[in-house]
């Protein structure tokens, strides 16, 4: 009887633990938990020009900013007319942020960087108010031609520009705070040969994982010759600690002829993003049939060079032209569809969602409708912001009179749902739109 | 008994004299007149000033030879005028913008004895002409006369040199602020016997314009943060030379006129500031070296009675050299940084040379078809090269572009009423032909984008009007439709600070004005006049200058319509010559009047006010003249004048809030000068103080002006 009791116990725990593991294998495995959102107070820095859109220093008409605390369609029509901030004469809209903070190399040519950040008073009334401004030391920056990253846990601020009609790449460390230069330097990388001058400021960026800075170049055979047959894309591993280059690789042409952007850093439009596990994204081009055509290249943490084998915007129909990181292997571009046009107004850029798990690309849709802009390639109309990205578009149309008001999209990046959001005054053209941390 | 009002024109034309001091009515009481008493008969003559002033046209006109003695530049003069603004970027030698009515740049057209100055080099302006030289200076507003021969389209300043029968000998100098030094020389030799007639002309300018910038920012002590103090400028030193020759003969039996000339400049600049004085420059400079050499004729009765004839032919050799060779950034306090990239362009370091070789060639037929009644056959040739090289940059690939302008006028004048009324009827045709060889930054230029050889063709037409009610009552009236071709300066640029724009395309403009004016004499000395005048302007493609955001360099772009409508009136009073009192006013509003985007939009800048210009301002003036203080033939004169520019946007007016925006400041600057003269005006002794109460003066965004400044000047007049 003992043993009949024993022998039933095994068989009842043999059971139950078959009936689990039957329950556990028909059962799919559980997803991984997205990244929770860590919601923070944002204000949005909406940076527009009258009439015509201002990138590449195409501004006629001035540059005027509004800051809001919120996007969403039950918001006031944003309006310009006698609001916000006029700061055509003593800022340039391309800058680097963070937290609150923009920084720059100021349109008022005073010469040295300033610290600034939005104020917003209970009326609702913006103002500029300067943190800090101080001289250059050595090293001397134009106005919107430098690129830059964050060190030292974002305490240190990277510049990097060229120097000499384009024949250096100069570099100056920053502290956050108080912007004081902490040490300046010359890198030791040589124009190529065959070359006369480096792309205006090329591209920087800091991995984490590895502690390195990746500078990312190219040469022409003069400088301002923007037609020219450009060199390889270079990349530069450098050590932030000594500044000293570790590596200096160039890039085969068939896996990138030029780095999406090379004037400007990263101080307009994003061009570089990273995903969860550290992978280095840079979007870029390469020619096909005669035409510049979009890439995004990938260099796996743990690696220094491109992935050859992976492409996340293949089979392109333009140009790339900016790249944000959503999370969750998704990425927001923007792009150019080439047979709809290629003029600066043309009716052909668009917003797409990247798959970066398999390289699959859909266009962002409200209502059935691609989400268009027609504004031209130098802008950043989008903001990424507490798990949602704010979707610039609207203006002016060649040949076409605007049927709505610029408009907000909000794409919510877990459910992949647009709605509309705020609408801004007709006339005025998206430059930027920045997600700046309120207080 | 009175003398009738035929002879009254005639007396008129022949009495020219114009006195060292009074006013436009001539002065001439006893020795030389004010007022001409003949058998009981009282004749107020009017003055060359006057007689134009009442013409058909809208014109002001300025007298220099009243104020040469104290007068630094014409510009001082003209900016008092009513409806002129000048804008000036500096101190001694700046470059500077005049505006007639809300137009300016290069709208207005600038002459000389009825020849376009740049004849004389691009050195040469308003602000260097030599003031002895100058009889006075007319300011067409609006509608030109087709004699000029030009395509002006906001206005024209005619600058009329001295004309004297007589031999003479004119020398001044005068020190001043800012180690300001200025030597004027001209003089005329008329052989009785050969009738060979000598004009040579010397002058000298220079003025290290160190005058105090206030505010500005520069680095502390360890040049780790910046301090705002006041400080000298340090780089803005002026030399202007100029030489000129004329010779010829007059009155002979195949020429009342027949002079050739030859005139050579230079004019070196240090460059201190870019757009904004927050670019300071340290190291580049802009020189100038201009050689012109002319002929002229001129033959009443040519081959008929009733046909005039008058011929100029004109070739100018002019180099401009930019010199931007440093890659240095500079602070106030004169201290800079090995920098990265060149001064003015902000890129590699050039060393530019511009070669503008200018022909002009007119002639001007005047046919007298009956009493009261002309017309007029003008034509003008301009061909001005722009032959581009690089010293410096091996990069640079020269360049070679011609600009070629044919104007052809005819025009039908004629006085009604025993000249009560003055018509003219006139219309102009314009070619433009554009050679462009240059490629440079094509995205910026638009090179490439543009065909390298083009001939365009334009019809320009225009009216003027007076009739006199009765002496203190005439009306005016005058239209033009006219055409303003792109100089070479918007098209193709200055080399240094703006860039060029091959795709620039003609202004055009509908002028209106409608004006007002009279004289009052009281009796006793007392006269009064006035003028009142209304106009509108209806440009189409709007040539305007922009600061580009990338490095503070200018350009000129097209802005697709601007209507200016405003008045401008002025009254003046003057007691027997001794006690001068005038003030003016001046309104125009310009706005931008393009309803909808070439996309259909309603366009967010319609109806604003155009950005960057004043458009309300007013100047008075006041002087006392006493007789005979010390001296025997002396005069004593004592003068003040004040000028006052309300505030005005930088930007478009509406957008943004009015705190955040940035505006050129208003300006109340007070002027006062002494002149001490005897021996009948051959001695003159001068004192001025610009800037009395050392206001702080901006004409242009961030851009300071001199504070209070002193100038004392010698005049010898033999």
């Amino acid at each position: 009887m003992k043993e009949m009791k024993r022998l039933l116990f095994v068989l009842t725990v043999a059971m139950a633990s078959m009936m689990m593991m039957a329950v556990s294998c028909h059962e799919p495995e559980p997803e991984p938990e997205p990244e929770p959102v860590v919601l923070k107070d944002y204000n949005f820095d909406l940076f527009v020009c009258a009439v015509k859109h201002g990138g590449m220093s195409q501004n006629k008409n001035g540059t005027y900013v509004r800051s809001v605390p919120d996007l969403t369609a039950d918001q006031p029509t944003v309006v310009f007319s006698g609001k916000g901030i006029d700061i055509t004469q003593d800022y340039t809209l391309e800058s680097i942020t963070r937290g609150k903070y923009y920084y720059q190399v100021p349109q008022r040519a005073t010469g040295g960087f300033v610290k600034f950040h939005i104020e917003r008073n209970a009326a609702g009334e913006e103002s500029i108010v300067e943190d800090a401004e101080v001289p250059f030391k050595n090293n001397v920056y134009s106005a919107r031609k430098y690129t830059h990253a964050w060190i030292n846990d974002s305490t240190t601020l990277v510049i990097v520009g060229t120097a000499d009609k384009a024949t250096k790449i100069i570099w100056s460390k920053l502290n956050e705070s108080n912007l004081a230069v902490q040490s300046e330097g010359t890198f030791d990388i040589s124009l190529p040969e065959g070359y006369g001058s480096f792309s205006t400021a090329g591209l920087l960026t800091y991995r984490k994982s590895d502690k390195k800075l990746y500078y990312f170049y190219f040469a022409k055979p003069a400088a301002g010759m923007s037609d020219a047959a450009t060199s390889q894309v270079y990349i530069a591993i450098i050590d932030p600690a000594t500044m000293k280059v570790e590596s200096n690789t160039a890039v085969p042409g068939d896996i990138m002829e030029e780095t999406a952007g090379s004037a400007y850093g990263e101080l307009m439009q994003n061009m570089i993003m990273y995903d969860e596990a550290d992978n280095l994204y840079v979007a870029g081009l390469r020619t096909i049939d005669g035409k510049e055509m979009g890439i995004l290249r990938r260099i796996p943490m743990g690696q220094k060079t491109f992935d050859a084998s992976w492409n996340g915007f293949p089979n392109p129909e333009g140009k790339l032209l900016t790249v944000q990181y959503l999370g969750n292997g998704k990425a927001l571009a923007y792009s150019r569809d080439e047979a709809l046009g290629t003029k600066i107004d043309s009716k052909s850029h668009f917003y797409t969602i990247i798959n970066l798990a398999n390289s699959s690309r859909e266009r962002v849709k409200f209502n059935g409708k691609d989400l268009q802009y027609c504004g031209g390639r130098f802008s950043q109309r989008t903001a990424i912001a507490n798990g949602k990205a704010y979707i610039g578009v609207g203006g002016e149309v060649e040949g076409e009179a605007e049927e709505t008001n610029p408009t907000i999209y909000i794409y919510d990046c877990k459910t992949g749902v647009v709605e509309k959001g705020v609408e801004l005054s007709k006339g005025f053209c998206f430059d930027i739109i920045r997600a700046m941390e309120a207080e | 008994m009175r003398i009738n009002r035929i002879g009254f024109v005639l007396l008129c034309a022949l009495l020219r004299f114009v006195p060292l001091f009074g006013q436009d009515t001539l002065a001439v009481k006893g020795q030389l007149n004010d007022t001409l008493v003949l058998n009981n008969a009282t004749v107020t003559a009017r003055s060359q000033e006057q007689q134009l002033r009442e013409g058909a046209y809208a014109v002001s006109a300025v007298n220099i030879r009243l104020q040469a003695a104290t007068l630094q530049s014409l510009t001082q003069a003209i900016d008092r005028s009513s409806g002129i603004r000048i804008r000036e970027e500096g101190g001694v030698g700046s470059d500077f913008d005049l505006s007639i009515n809300g137009l300016s740049g290069n709208a207005i057209r600038y002459f000389l004895d009825g020849m376009p100055l740049d004849a004389k080099g691009t050195g040469i302006t308003l602000s260097n002409l030599p003031v002895n030289l100058i009889e006075r200076v007319e300011i067409y507003k609006g509608v030109i006369p087709a004699s000029f021969g030009s395509d002006a389209l906001g206005g024209a300043v005619n600058i009329i040199t001295n004309r004297q029968r007589r031999n003479y000998l004119d020398f001044s100098y005068g020190l001043g602020s800012f180690h300001t030094h200025k030597a004027d020389f001209s003089a005329q030799y008329s052989g009785k016997k050969t009738g060979l007639v000598f004009r040579p002309v010397l002058s000298a300018s220079y003025s290290k314009n160190d005058y105090l910038m206030r505010d500005v920012k520069v680095r502390n002590a360890d040049r780790t943060a910046f301090i705002v103090t006041d400080l000298p400028r340090f780089h803005d030193a002026y030399l202007s030379l100029f030489g000129q020759l004329e010779a010829g003969v007059t009155d002979r039996s195949w020429a009342d006129e027949f002079f050739v000339s030859a005139s050579v400049s230079k004019v070196d600049k240090e460059i201190q500031t870019g757009a904004t004085q927050g670019h300071v420059i340290g190291m580049a400079e802009r020189n100038t070296k201009s050689l012109n050499v002319s002929a002229r004729y001129a033959k009443k009765r040519f081959l008929t009675d009733d046909l005039d004839f008058n011929a100029m032919v004109s070739q100018t050799w002019d180099h401009v050299q930019t010199i931007d060779t440093t890659y240095r950034l500079y602070y106030w306090d004169g201290s800079y940084i090995d920098g990265s990239y060149s001064e003015i362009r902000r890129r590699g370091k050039t060393l530019r040379n511009y070669h503008r070789p200018m022909t002009l060639v007119r002639g001007n037929f005047d046919y007298r078809l009956a009493e009261g009644h002309s017309l007029t056959f003008n034509y003008m040739l301009n061909r001005t090269g722009n032959r581009q090289d690089d010293a410096w940059d091996t990069d640079y690939v020269p360049t070679d572009d011609a600009l070629t302008k044919h104007v052809a006028s005819l025009s039908y004048n004629q006085l009604l009423f025993a000249g009560r009324m003055d018509n003219a009827f006139f219309i102009k045709d314009y070619v433009n032909h554009l050679e462009v060889g240059q490629s440079e930054i094509p995205s910026t230029t638009g090179a490439g984008k543009v065909e390298p050889v083009s001939t365009k063709n334009y019809l320009g037409y225009g009216v003027g009007s007076r009739y006199e009610v009765f002496a203190p009552l005439a009306v005016k009236a005058s239209y033009e439709h006219s055409v303003r071709l792109p100089v070479s300066r918007e098209v193709l640029g200055n080399g240094s600070t703006v860039y060029p724009n091959l795709a620039l395309t003609p202004e055009i403009s509908d002028n209106f004005n409608l004006g007002l004016f009279g004289t009052w004499d009281l009796g006793d000395g007392h006269v009064i006049s006035y003028e009142a005048n209304g106009f509108v302007r209806l440009v189409d493609n709007y040539i305007q200058a922009t600061v580009s955001e990338t490095e503070g360099m200018m350009q000129y772009i097209n802005v697709a319509a601007v209507h200016v409508k405003g008045m401008d009136g002025e009254i003046r009073y003057d007691w027997a010559g001794r006690l001068h009192l005038a003030a003016n006013a001046s309104y125009d509003d310009s706005r931008d009047s393009r309803k909808y985007t070439q996309s259909g939009d309603l366009s967010v800048t319609y109806n604003n006010r155009t950005p960057n210009r004043p458009w309300s301002y007013a100047n008075a003036e006041v002087s006392y003249t006493f007789h005979n203080v010390g001296l025997r033939d002396s005069r004593l004169r004592l003068m003040a004048d004040y000028q006052w520019v309300h505030w005005f946007y930088l930007t478009w007016e509406a957008f943004g809030s009015a705190s955040s925006k940035s505006r050129v400041p208003t300006q109340h600057i007070t002027n006062a000068s002494l002149l001490y003269s005897w021996q009948s005006g051959r001695y003159n002794v001068s004192l001025e103080c610009t800037n009395l109460f050392d206001a702080l003066a901006f004409d242009n965004y961030m851009l300071q002006k001199p504070g209070r400044a002193f100038f004392l000047k010698f005049r010898l007049f033999l």
